[in-house]
């Protein structure tokens, strides 16, 4: 589904990623880690076209999207989430997620200039499906609540709300259970199953290798840059590259 | 009520639609799209200099008892001066957005509209033969002045209802863009670029949108200040007129277009028509060097205390219940536009 090949990305000197590759497969969940500064986030970053990279390829269902700006690469299916929570701060629970929803109807000006009536009908179907996510997250209680004033967990379950609303293809996932508590993070991760389940494609970044092996498969290790190895959590495991550059390095 | 008295209340209401305009434009680029826009009063400025050369016709040499210099001199009717102030504005903010908005992150942005204006003050002063130099443009004939035939009085009225008018026309804009899905947006790129990117949002489309339509509002709003007082000269427009205006949308509640309308009541209109009250103390300018003093701190006890103002940005809510739409599957994928 995704195609990496011989990514590079320096800054000032410093080689971030060196000559990375790597594949996608559809329908799974695709585990990138690595060491601190293995260059994992990015690379998501230059998949996203958050960066730019110096020399390589990045191809989607066969098309190269390499240095697409963001907003086309997402127009395309590829959604990201950030390692840091980036919510609409002044915007409702509710908001954050109607913004994230594609191809809206009232987002160009002729169309807001058309008045409410052209775009009400498109509005309350997407309230509804805002809804039913938020249910299935148990945040129906916070629709209303300004996304700025959420828990940390909160934040990150908005945030992968936010993804889903995207339509996404591909869900670029940076380190989704980063500084919450283990229940939640174990709600989180039964969130990726499920949707993993129905059939979605996922890239994520992950440092609690337990998680990484009960949902990734494959996996790609990273170390300075490199890909070091690929394959099961179980491959990886017994590469003794992976065992000198990380797990007990 | 007497007739001085009608003139006064005349007078500040067709001010109040002026500043008005003037804020709302502001606040779409501000307190929506998150834009700090310090070169603002340069497109009032636009604005109001292009409906006074449409109006006044063209230049007449000084042998000829012209007295003034400008360029593109023309005679059109009325509406068409403060439309094309408008368009002017809009292009301007067009070509000052095409080099500030595309490249640079907001810090830096304000910083080149800081020195966009005085730039612009300084070749609108120094270039005399463009719009008359320091002296300015003056004796713009008033609208509809020539073909009604009204008291003073009454045309002050009639003046008061065009301000009128075009203030619910701004409205009609700025309110079909603030309560729409392109609002919700723009104050989502306000609040997180990077995020709205990554949702396939076009960032800098946008910002360059709210930038262009704030551009047109002041085009439009020094036009009409223009042709109601007739003159114009780069006096008027120095750059911390900006700020009563920045001053105006921060006290009134930035983002909600009731409070900025609030904000320009009581900022540009009714505290500096106030002092106008005050007797005269201490040394000749001091009651002036102080109200721009008063109105820097009520921006910064503002900031401080009450950041989202007197109205604040309001909380949209949705009704329990939706009225319409059909069910979609919750989780698509395979999406992409």
């Amino acid at each position: 589904m995704l195609t990496v090949r011989g990514l590079h990305r320096e800054f000032g000197g410093v080689h971030a990623v060196n000559g990375a590759s790597f594949d996608v497969p559809p329908g799974r969940i695709t585990g990138l880690i690595g060491p601190n500064g293995a260059g994992k986030s990015t690379v998501l970053n230059i998949i996203a076209g958050a960066l730019r990279p110096s020399a390589g390829t990045v191809c989607y269902r066969g098309q190269g999207i390499t240095g697409l700006a963001s907003y086309k690469v997402a127009r395309r299916g590829l959604i990201r989430t950030f390692q840091v929570s980036t919510e609409f701060a002044a915007l409702t629970v509710m908001e954050n997620l109607l913004v994230a929803a594609p191809a809206q109807r009232g987002e160009a000006l002729w169309e807001a200039a058309l008045g409410k009536r052209f775009w009400k009908a498109n509005e309350w179907a997407t309230v509804e499906r805002a809804r039913q996510l938020l249910a299935r997250f148990g945040m129906s209680a916070s629709e209303d609540e300004y996304a700025g004033n959420l828990s940390g967990g909160q934040k990150r379950l908005l945030e992968l709300m936010r993804g889903l609303m995207a339509d996404p293809a591909l869900l670029l996932l940076d380190e989704p259970m980063a500084g919450v508590n283990p229940s939640l993070a174990r709600r989180i991760e039964g969130h990726l199953e499920d949707l993993v389940g129905e059939g979605l494609t996922m890239l994520m970044v992950e440092h609690e290798l337990a998680v990484v092996e009960r949902l990734c498969d494959p996996v790609v290790v990273m170390a300075q840059g490199r890909v070091i190895s690929q394959g099961t959590m179980a491959d990886v495991r017994s590469d003794q590259e992976v065992l000198d550059a990380y797990l007990i390095g | 009520m007497s007739v001085a008295w009608q003139f006064y209340i005349s007078t500040v209401l067709i001010y109040l639609g002026v500043d008005v305009i003037a804020c709302w434009g502001l606040n779409l680029q501000f307190g929506v799209a998150g834009l700090v826009n310090f070169a603002y009063i340069v497109f009032q400025a636009a604005g109001a200099y292009t409906a006074a050369v449409l109006t006044l016709g063209p230049a007449k040499p000084a042998r000829l008892g012209g007295f003034q210099e400008y360029v593109g001199g023309a005679h059109w009717p009325f509406p068409l001066p403060i439309l094309a102030a408008g368009l002017v504005g809009g292009l301007l903010a067009a070509v000052v957005g095409g080099f500030a908005i595309r490249r640079l992150r907001s810090d830096y942005e304000a910083m080149v509209m800081l020195v966009v204006s005085l730039i612009a003050t300084s070749v609108a002063t120094n270039q005399v033969g463009l719009v008359n130099g320091p002296n300015g443009l003056a004796l713009v004939p008033k609208p509809l002045a020539s073909i009604v035939s009204l008291s003073p009085i009454g045309y002050q009225w009639l003046f008061t209802g065009i301000t009128a008018a075009a203030c619910l026309c701004v409205y009609w804009l700025v309110h079909v863009v603030t309560s729409s899905p392109l609002g919700r947006t723009l104050r989502a790129v306000r609040d997180n670029e990077t995020a709205a990117a990554a949702l396939g949002k076009n960032v800098t489309g946008l910002r360059m949108l709210a930038f262009v339509l704030g551009g047109v509002l002041a085009g439009i709003s020094g036009a009409v200040l223009v042709e109601f007082i007739s003159a114009w000269s780069p006096g008027s427009w120095l750059y911390p007129e900006t700020f009563v205006y920045f001053t105006a949308v921060i006290v009134g509640g930035s983002g909600n277009n009731l409070g900025v309308t609030v904000g320009a009541l009581l900022v540009p209109v009714a505290f500096l028509e106030a002092t106008r009250f005050v007797p005269q103390f201490g040394p000749p300018g001091l009651i002036g060097a102080l109200q721009w003093i008063i109105v820097g701190v009520l921006a910064l006890v503002f900031l401080w205390f009450w950041p989202r103002g007197v109205i604040p940005e309001r909380r949209r809510r949705f009704p329990a219940a939706a009225q319409a739409g059909t069910r979609r599957p919750l989780i698509r994928i395979g999406g992409g536009r």
